[in-house]
C-alpha cells in the first residue's frame, strides 16, 4: 500500500473519522471513502501489511523454532490470557495483544476472558470467519419473551445490506430455506464428508426441525469476479488462516475493505494511535474530534472529523465513550439513559458430546476444511415449558483419528509405528453455541483508580452466566448425546463446561441500539440518541446475542450507518 | 536417593537458574524494540529463534540442556524402540532425543522437565538392576522388552513410572510426527492443498495426513 496513506500529526477536519480496523472499522472506511468522504481510520496498533506482515504463514512444523508451540516464559510473561484462545499458536502470537500491557479487574467472584486483537486488521485477522445472518426471530426474541429490550430492526430493515456485505466479502454456503435462519449470497458450500452426508441424512429424517448443514464461511470456495479484481483466489484449504492467508482467499481487512477504501484515495490511516476520549462541542451538541496518546512515546495529538464513527471493538468503544466526559455528559459522552456499559453477553460454548461414527474405513479426505458444520437453533420459538429462555446452535465437524490420538495406546516397534501411520477411527461432535440473555447486572465500568500505560482507565469487569445459560448447556449436553447416539454413533459422550464470558470472542451489548433513548444507547442506525454525528456499529450496539456469529451483523449494520449518515450529511442535517 | 539421582536432580536444577536469565532477556527484548513498526512482530520470533532447536545430525554427541550426554544416548535410543527405523527413517535417526531435550528446556515446566529425567535414570536403574550392565550395551531384545514393561506398566513398574514413561513417549511422538521425516515421508504432508476434497479413497495401508495447519 502507499506509504503516504499514514498519517502521524494532521489539523486537517475529516469528513469522518473511523475508530478501529477490524471487521467494523473496515467496513466503515471502505463505505465512507467509496462515497467520496475524506476518512481517517485511527488504529491504537501497529500497521499490519498484507502479505508481507504474515510472519508465521506457511512455516512447516519442523521450520518452527518449537514446532509450533510457545516458549512458556513468553507465555507467561506476556500472554496468559490470550494463550486461552484456541488459535494462539506460534504462527498466530503477534496479532494477539500483549496481556502485560493490557491489564484489566474482574469483580471477586467473577471471570472475565477477553482476547485483544491490537494491530491494524484487528480481530479480521483472527476470526473464525463463521458468517450468519440474523433472522427475525432473532431479532424479535427480546420482544417475545420480554427479556431485554427490543431490536429497533427486522429482517426487511437489514436484508438487502447483508447481501450486499457476503457479496464483497464472500461468504460461502448452502441456500437451505430454514425458518430460523435466512439465506444469503452464497458462494458454493464447503465439501462435507461422506460420514457427514451420512449423519446429515439420519437427522433429516429423526429430526426433522434439525438440519445439519455446511457452515457459512467468508472464504472463497469459488471466487467471483469482484473477487479476483480484488487480487484474491480461492481457498486453498491450508486452515491457517490465523496466521495470514496471502492469497486474501478469507475475508478480513487487509484483504477485502482496506484495498478498496485506499483505492478511492479517500482513505487516511493513523496507526499507533490509543485513542483517550472524543472531544465534544457542548454548544454544538457534536463530537470534533478524537484525543489520541501515541501508542509508543505517549504523547497525544488530537484528529478532527465531522462525524464520527466508534469501531473500537465491543469493550474498546465502551470503554472510549465512558472516558469520554464533559458537564452534560458526566457518566459518558451521550450516556444520560445510564446504560452505557450494560448488558454485556458473549456467546455461551459450555456444552456439548461426541462419539466414535463406525466404518467408512474406505473413505478420506484432502485438505483441511477452514469451516465446521452445524445444526441452527431449534429453539427459536419461545416455548414456557423449557426450563430457560432461548436457544443454541450445534457445531461439530467429523475427522478421522490420527497419531495424535492413536498414540496414547499401549505398545513400541513396527508395530505401533505403522499403527500410527494409518487413520484412524472416524469421530464427530456437535458443540454448543448458546445465546445468553441482556441482563443489566452484567456490565463493564471503568476503574476508580488503575490506569494502563496509556492512561486509560482500566476496565472492570462484572460478567457471570445466570441460572438460564447453565440450564441451557446442560439441555445442550442431553440433546446432543441424544442426536448422536439416534444417528448410530458409539461411545458418545456428553460433556458441561466452565468457560468464562469472553472465550466465544463474541463480547456483545454496552451500547445497545432501541427506539427508546431512556432506555437504549443508539437508535436504529447505530446513531447516539444524544449525539447526532456519533454513531457506533460494532457488538457494543446488539440488544442480544441470538446463537449466531456476529461478524456478519457487524459488516451489515455497519454499511447500512454509513449510507444513512452520509445522507444525513448530504441534506445538511448531521 | 542413589548417586545417579543425585547427579540427575542436580542436572534439573540449572535449567530452573537458567529460566532467570531467559526471563530477563524476555522482557529486555520487548522493551527495546517498542511497536511502532511490523519490526515489532518478529521480535518474540527473534526471541524463539534465538533459543529454536536446530536439527543436528546427532545431539547425542554432546550434553544437552536438560538432559545428560549419558542420558541423551539413552534416550535416542528409546526414541528408536518407540519408533524404530522401517522403510522411513526411526526416530532416534532423526534426532528426536535432540529436539526433546531443547522442547523440554523452553517449553516446559522444571517439574516436566524433570520427571523426564527420572524416567530416563529409573530406565538405567533397571538396567543394572536386572542385567548389570548400562541400557544401552544391552542386546536389542532385551532393551525392546525392559521398555515395553514400562510402556504397559507390567513387572516391578508401577502406575506411576508408566504414567511418565507415557509422557515421554508423547514427547517422541511430537517430536518425530511434527518432523521433516515423520510429517512428510511416514505420513503424508500437503503444504497447500489448493482446496477441500470431501472425498478420496483410502486403504488400510495408505498414510494419514501429516499436514495439520495450525493445529499439531
Amino acid at each position: 500500500m502507499n506509504d503516504n496513506i499514514y498519517i502521524n500529526k494532521s489539523s486537517e477536519v475529516y469528513d469522518a473519522i473511523v475508530i478501529g480496523s477490524g471487521v467494523s472499522g473496515g467496513w466503515a472506511a471502505k463505505e465512507f471513502c467509496e462515497r467520496g468522504y475524506k476518512t481517517l481510520m485511527i488504529e491504537r496498533g501497529r500497521v499490519v501489511e498484507h502479505r508481507k506482515d504474515y510472519v508465521g504463514e506457511n512455516k512447516r512444523p519442523w521450520q518452527q523454532p518449537f514446532r509450533t508451540r510457545i516458549d512458556n516464559l513468553l507465555v507467561q510473561e506476556q500472554h496468559k490470557i490470550q494463550q486461552q484462545c484456541y488459535a494462539f499458536t506460534d504462527a498466530t502470537k503477534h496479532f494477539f495483544g500483549n496481556d502485560r500491557d493490557l491489564p484489566y479487574t474482574t469483580t471477586p467472584g467473577t471471570e472475565f476472558s477477553w482476547i485483544r486483537a491490537n494491530q491494524l486488521g484487528g480481530k479480521s485477522l483472527l476470526w473464525h470467519r463463521q458468517s450468519y445472518r440474523f433472522g427475525d426471530y432473532d431479532f424479535a426474541a427480546n420482544k417475545l419473551d420480554g427479556y431485554g429490550n427490543d431490536w429497533p430492526i427486522r429482517t426487511p430493515d437489514i436484508a438487502n445490506w447483508y447481501s450486499y456485505v457476503e457479496k464483497h466479502a464472500g461468504i460461502s454456503g448452502s441456500k437451505e430455506n430454514l425458518p430460523n435462519l435466512p439465506d444469503g449470497e452464497f458462494l458454493p458450500p464447503f465439501d462435507m464428508t461422506v460420514p457427514e452426508l451420512a449423519i446429515k441424512e439420519k437427522f433429516a429424517k429423526l429430526y426433522p426441525d434439525r438440519a445439519l448443514i455446511m457452515g457459512r464461511a467468508a472464504h472463497l470456495t469459488k471466487p467471483s469476479k469482484l473477487h479476483v479484481e480484488q487480487g484474491r483466489v480461492q481457498c486453498q484449504a491450508r486452515n491457517e488462516c490465523q496466521a495470514g492467508c496471502s492469497f486474501g482467499a478469507y475475508f478480513s481487512t487487509q484483504s477485502s475493505t482496506l484495498p478498496a477504501a485506499a483505492a478511492t484515495n479517500n482513505l487516511h490511516i493513523a496507526p499507533n494511535s490509543v485513542v483517550e476520549s472524543l472531544i465534544y462541542d457542548e454548544k454544538s451538541n457534536r463530537v470534533k474530534g478524537v484525543r489520541v496518546i501515541d501508542n509508543d512515546d505517549l504523547s497525544q495529538r488530537e484528529y478532527f472529523a465531522k462525524v464520527v464513527f466508534v469501531c473500537a471493538s465491543t469493550i474498546g468503544s465502551t470503554q472510549i465513550l465512558m472516558n469520554s466526559t464533559s458537564k452534560k455528559f458526566p457518566n459518558g459522552i451521550g450516556n444520560s439513559s445510564g446504560v452505557l456499559g450494560h448488558y454485556l453477553m458473549d456467546h455461551n460454548y459450555n456444552a456439548g458430546a461426541r462419539g466414535d461414527f463406525d466404518g467408512f474405513e474406505d473413505e478420506y479426505f484432502s485438505g483441511r476444511r477452514p469451516s465446521g458444520l452445524l445444526v441452527p437453533n431449534f429453539y427459536y420459538k419461545p416455548d414456557a415449558k423449557r426450563k430457560f429462555l432461548r436457544g443454541y446452535a450445534l457445531a461439530g465437524a467429523a475427522y478421522r483419528e490420527d497419531w495424535r490420538s492413536t498414540q496414547h495406546q499401549d505398545g513400541i516397534g513396527v508395530d505401533y509405528k505403522n499403527s500410527l501411520k494409518q487413520a484412524g477411527k472416524w469421530k464427530f461432535g456437535l458443540h454448543a453455541q448458546g445465546e445468553m440473555l441482556p441482563r443489566f447486572e452484567n456490565q463493564m465500568r471503568l476503574h476508580p483508580t488503575l490506569k494502563d500505560k496509556w492512561g486509560m482507565p482500566q476496565i472492570e469487569f462484572d460478567c457471570q452466566f445466570s441460572d438460564n445459560e447453565k440450564n441451557m448447556m446442560i439441555d445442550a449436553s442431553e440433546e446432543a448425546e441424544r442426536m448422536l447416539i439416534a444417528a448410530g454413533l458409539s461411545n458418545v459422550t456428553r460433556y458441561v463446561s466452565n468457560g468464562a464470558p469472553g472465550l466465544a470472542i463474541h463480547e456483545l451489548g454496552t451500547a445497545r441500539m432501541g427506539s427508546d433513548p431512556k432506555t437504549s444507547y443508539l437508535n436504529k442506525f447505530n446513531q447516539s440518541h444524544e449525539v447526532p454525528n456519533l454513531f457506533v456499529t460494532d457488538g457494543a450496539s446488539f440488544c442480544s446475542t441470538a446463537v449466531q456469529n456476529p461478524s456478519l451483523t457487524f459488516m451489515a449494520l455497519t454499511a447500512r450507518a454509513v449510507d444513512y449518515c452520509t445522507q444525513e450529511m448530504k441534506s445538511l442535517r448531521m | 536417593m542413589s548417586e545417579q539421582d543425585k547427579l540427575n536432580s542436580a542436572s534439573s536444577i540449572a535449567p530452573t537458574l537458567d529460566n532467570q536469565s531467559r526471563r530477563q532477556f524476555i522482557r529486555g527484548f520487548s522493551a527495546m524494540v517498542g511497536s511502532a513498526t511490523a519490526a515489532s512482530l518478529l521480535s518474540t520470533h527473534a526471541i524463539a529463534v534465538a533459543a529454536s532447536y536446530t536439527a543436528n545430525a546427532d545431539s547425542a554427541l554432546s550434553k544437552g540442556k536438560v538432559f545428560t550426554q549419558a542420558q541423551l544416548t539413552s534416550l535416542k535410543q528409546v526414541c528408536n524402540l518407540v519408533i524404530p527405523k522401517t522403510s522411513t527413517l526411526g526416530a532416534g535417526d532423526v534426532d528426536t532425543h535432540g529436539f526433546i531435550d531443547n522442547q523440554l528446556f523452553y517449553c516446559h515446566e522444571a517439574l516436566e522437565q524433570q520427571a523426564m529425567v527420572q524416567v530416563l535414570s529409573l530406565i538405567e536403574q533397571m538396567a543394572q538392576q536386572q542385567f548389570s550392565i548400562a541400557f544401552n550395551q544391552l542386546a536389542f531384545d532385551d532393551q525392546f522388552h525392559m521398555i515395553n514393561a514400562l510402556d504397559r506398566g507390567q513387572g516391578s513398574f508401577t502406575a506411576q513410572q508408566r504414567h511418565d514413561f507415557k509422557s515421554l513417549k508423547k514427547l517422541i511422538c511430537f517430536g518425530y510426527y511434527t518432523s521433516e521425516v515423520g510429517a512428510s515421508q511416514e505420513l503424508r504432508f500437503d503444504a497447500i492443498p489448493g482446496g477441500f476434497k470431501g472425498s478420496i479413497p483410502y486403504s488400510k495401508d495408505d498414510a494419514s495426513w501429516g499436514s495439520k495447519g495450525l493445529f499439531y
